[in-house]
């Protein structure tokens, strides 16, 4: 496996200030459901913010709300000062959004995936844009994988994909949707580390969901904690290992306790 | 109440995305690729199953007519019967049943998995309107591609009510005197009439097909669920507006 | 595929739907909106009938153009016809409407004119005769059997005589049978007619020798017998009658001297005379009926159609009704 090879090759002396993010409120229902309970934060540009929480927690929702995927039921998303909700935002600010499944283009190849956006947007020459992609792809090491369909690729190659065509997108805020989930630690690591090393490169905002601790841990400038719908913690990681909450120490430090399982008590 | 509920956004919806594709209109030239491959797939690879059907409509109406009209001794006006009633009727509707059960859900289809696989979430993100790139071309296709092949349609039909006319000992007109039956009542007007209705027809069939396959939720036995819905919603939709349009052509 | 291949292909599929749709244009409109040539001409009728915008216009059953407005003209009918170029109608032709077929079909019939006549120019007049149509044939055809019914029972009547009184040929039978025995008497009186025939003297004489009379009651006989089949029973009796009194048998010559038996006769077959006369001229609706050949073989053609429509139909509506009427006539 390739370790990170980013230092070879920067992008473009990318002019694109990183944005702030201001959640006032936010809380969504899904009919009798609450998926989202008044959750406000804010990040700061140029930062790592993990969002972590189990399964169900309402961490892509809440993603979703901030690329304007989904609208708020009360409260709203400030992006750069623009409210995520109302269309135009995305023209204003470059959001590029990483989602767990990748979410290529079926139908067409990896290079078309990563040349679309902008072929779209008409950003330069066919010549220009061929140039842009193809450095995207060196840069996670998928020179290779150009001509291949995503039916063709691994699960890891699929999210560097993914990576790599959010990165054509020169983006000013960068979201990840379980950039790690079904991969082996390696990959995962590399994951990591990819996403760190953009951040630094191109001081791009980003936010992260994940349950993935060593991810948090290892490269989080703030993590939130979602529970339920509601915002739970809200630090950098040092202050996570020292949390008295225990649904927290339960989540970072699960123990595997056969005498006692959870399901069971969960029964009662 | 719930069921009408639905169809009223169904119609709001698709309403809607026509307006957002004509907004899109203008993009047509730089997205020439995609239209050619749209045309491509609504048009030519219909054009064989469009004959063969629209061919032995015809000749089983020249042979039903023919062994009805022969009682009485009108038989020569089956040119007139087969050439009206496929001009202004026949022919565009098959088209368009064609077009549904073909073109309609394999749009469905498409457009369904792309939104339940997240893809059209993906152009969201990148500021590429779906409507624009998935719809408009589509869309675009439909009205370029839907008179010719409703043209094919009718003449393959008139042909092949002429070949039964001919080779059916029961009825054994020739080709000759069919024709000059079908020109003799028949104005160019049948036709196009026959061809606007194919065009109505075959717009609102991709859009209905575009509009449902995009609103699709849920995992991938969505997709199966808003293909059949749309080819229903299509056929439903040919059937009702040939009504009215028949009566607005009249 | 390539990218190529498939825009060849759609381009070529796009043209040939392009072609089509041209070329069944053309078929259909006969290119009538590019090619808007010819001259119109105008034909004032009284009644337009089932004549519709794009019948056809035939000379000599050539199709030479067709119908390309019909209007309303003040208290007539106007049909503006489009000819093609090239052809010349003789100014004193005539325009009739034709009826293709039963179920209302048309087309306008001119013919050819004197030859010789000028040629009409655009936008003039044309003359025009009204034919019968379908319907008043069949109401002719109607009328036509009732009257006919009505005079071959007048004949009969004639013939048997009325109220239990003995008729004309009755009279003659009895007078022929009562006479026998003096018949032998008679004969002997006979050469001296002969001779007397031969010179023509006497009403007998008269009525042998003149050819006129004889060839005229023939003549009658004969137009009956194509006329009327029920006058058959009559002329056979006539005929009857006649082989007697050439062969001379009978009361001949009480017949000779009855002069008003023969004045009877005489006028009897005057009557007749008229009769024929006037079918041979073509008056009233019989003599229509048996001279008018053009009638005739429209009736003829009608009811062929008919026939065929109502060995299909069986028994529903009207042309059943004029198909009954037809069947008993013919």
């Amino acid at each position: 496996m390739p370790t990170c090879p980013i230092h070879r090759n920067p992008i473009t002396a990318a002019e694109s200030p990183a944005v702030g993010i201001a959640i006032e409120g936010l809380s969504k229902n899904f009919g009798p459901l609450q998926a989202l309970k008044n959750v406000s934060f804010a990040v700061e540009p140029g930062e790592i913010f993990v969002l972590m929480g189990p399964s169900g927690s309402g961490k892509s929702v809440l993603l979703k709300h901030i690329v304007g995927l989904e609208a708020a039921s009360a409260g709203r998303v400030l992006i750069d000062g623009h409210d995520a909700a109302t269309e135009g935002t995305l023209e204003k600010v470059r959001i590029a959004l990483v989602f767990q499944a990748g979410a290529l283009f079926n139908s067409i190849s990896v290079y078309d995936n990563l040349a679309l956006y902008p072929r779209e947007h008409q950003l330069g020459t066919e010549a220009e844009i061929k140039e842009k992609v193809m450095r995207a792809l060196q840069i996670l090491s998928l020179e290779n994988a150009a001509q291949k369909f995503p039916s063709e690729l691994s699960g890891g190659m699929k999210k560097r994909v993914a990576i790599a065509r959010a990165l054509v997108m020169e983006p000013q805020l960068m979201l990840y949707d379980e950039p790690t989930s079904e991969l082996d630690p390696v990959m995962s690591a590399t994951i990591s580390e990819i996403i760190a090393t953009l951040k630094d490169e191109y001081h791009v905002t980003t936010i992260v969901v994940s349950h993935d601790r060593e991810l948090a841990l290892g490269i989080a400038d703030r993590i939130g904690i979602l529970m339920g719908g509601e915002l739970v913690f809200l630090g950098p990681p040092s202050e996570v290992a020292t949390s008295k909450d225990p649904r927290i120490a339960d989540f970072f430090h699960p123990k595997i306790d056969l005498k006692k399982p959870r399901f069971k008590s969960l029964e009662t | 109440m719930k069921q009408l509920n639905t169809i009223l956004l169904g119609f709001g919806g698709a309403v809607q995305l026509l307006l957002q594709s004509c907004k899109y209109l203008g993009t047509l030239p730089r997205q020439r690729a995609r239209f050619i491959e749209q045309c491509y797939l609504i048009g030519y690879t219909t054009l064989p199953i469009v004959a063969i059907l629209s061919f032995f409509m015809g000749s089983v109406l020249a042979l039903q007519s023919g062994y009805s009209m022969q009682n009485f001794g009108a038989k020569q006006f089956i040119g007139s019967l087969v050439g009206l009633s496929f001009a202004r009727e026949l022919g565009p509707v098959i088209v368009a049943i064609l077009v549904a059960g073909r073109v309609g859900s394999a749009i469905t289809a498409e457009l369904a998995s792309m939104k339940v696989y997240q893809e059209v979430d993906a152009l969201v993100t990148m500021n590429i309107p779906p409507a624009r790139m998935l719809v408009m071309p589509r869309l675009a296709a439909i009205v370029v591609m839907m008179p010719i092949l409703a043209i094919i349609g009718d003449l393959v039909g008139w042909f092949g009510g002429a070949l039964v006319s001919k080779y059916v000992d029961a009825i054994a007109i020739d080709p000759e005197a069919y024709f000059s039956a079908l020109r003799r009542y028949m104005k160019f007007k049948d036709v196009a009439t026959g061809l606007v209705k194919a065009e109505i027809f075959g717009f609102v069939v991709v859009l209905i097909c575009c509009s449902i396959g995009l609103n699709t939720r849920g995992g991938p036995r969505e997709i199966g669920a808003s293909v059949t819905r749309a080819v229903v919603a299509s056929l439903i939709s040919i059937l009702v507006l040939d009504y009215f349009v028949t009566k607005a052509l009249m | 595929m390539n990218t190529a291949q498939q825009t060849a292909r759609v381009g070529l599929f796009f043209l040939l739907g392009v072609a089509l749709i041209w070329v069944t244009f053309e078929t259909l409109s006969d290119g009538k909106i590019f090619k808007d040539n010819g001259y119109t001409l105008v034909a004032g009728f009284e009644n337009l009938k089932e004549l519709k915008q794009g019948d056809e216009v035939r000379m000599a059953g050539v199709k030479i153009g067709s119908v390309e407005k019909t209007r309303l003209a003040g208290r007539r009918a106007e049909a503006i016809l489009r000819v093609e170029p090239g052809i010349k109608i003789a100014s004193d032709a005539t325009a009739t409407i034709v009826m293709a077929g039963l179920i209302g079909t048309n087309y306008i019939s001119v013919d050819l004119g004197t030859p010789g006549s000028p040629a009409l120019a655009d936008g003039a007049e044309l003359h025009t005769k009204v034919t019968a149509d379908i319907n008043t044939i069949m109401s002719e055809i109607g009328n036509l059997g009732q009257k006919l019914e009505g005079a071959l029972a007048s004949i009969t009547d004639s013939m048997k005589g009325k109220d239990g009184e003995p008729g004309l040929f009755q009279k003659i039978d009895k007078l022929v049978s009562a006479n026998t025995e003096s018949t032998t008497v008679t004969l002997s009186n006979l050469r001296d007619i002969t001779t007397k025939l031969k010179d023509g003297e006497g009403t007998l004489g008269k009525l042998i020798n003149d050819p006129k009379l004889h060839d005229d009651l023939l003549a009658t006989v004969a137009e009956i017998k194509s006329a009327a089949a029920d006058a058959k029973i009559f002329v056979t009796e006539t005929q009857g009658i006649l082989a007697q009194v050439k062969s001379g048998k009978g009361a001949l010559g009480t017949l000779l001297y009855d002069e008003e038996s023969a004045a009877n006769i005489k006028a009897t077959v005057k009557n007749f005379h008229d009769v024929s006369d006037k079918i041979a001229r073509g008056e009233g609706t019989l003599g229509k009926l048996l001279n008018d050949d053009a009638l005739y073989i429209g009736v003829q053609n009608t009811l062929k159609k008919a026939d065929r429509a109502i060995d299909g139909l069986g028994d529903s509506g009207p042309i059943t009704a004029v198909g009954v009427v037809a069947k008993s006539l013919f």
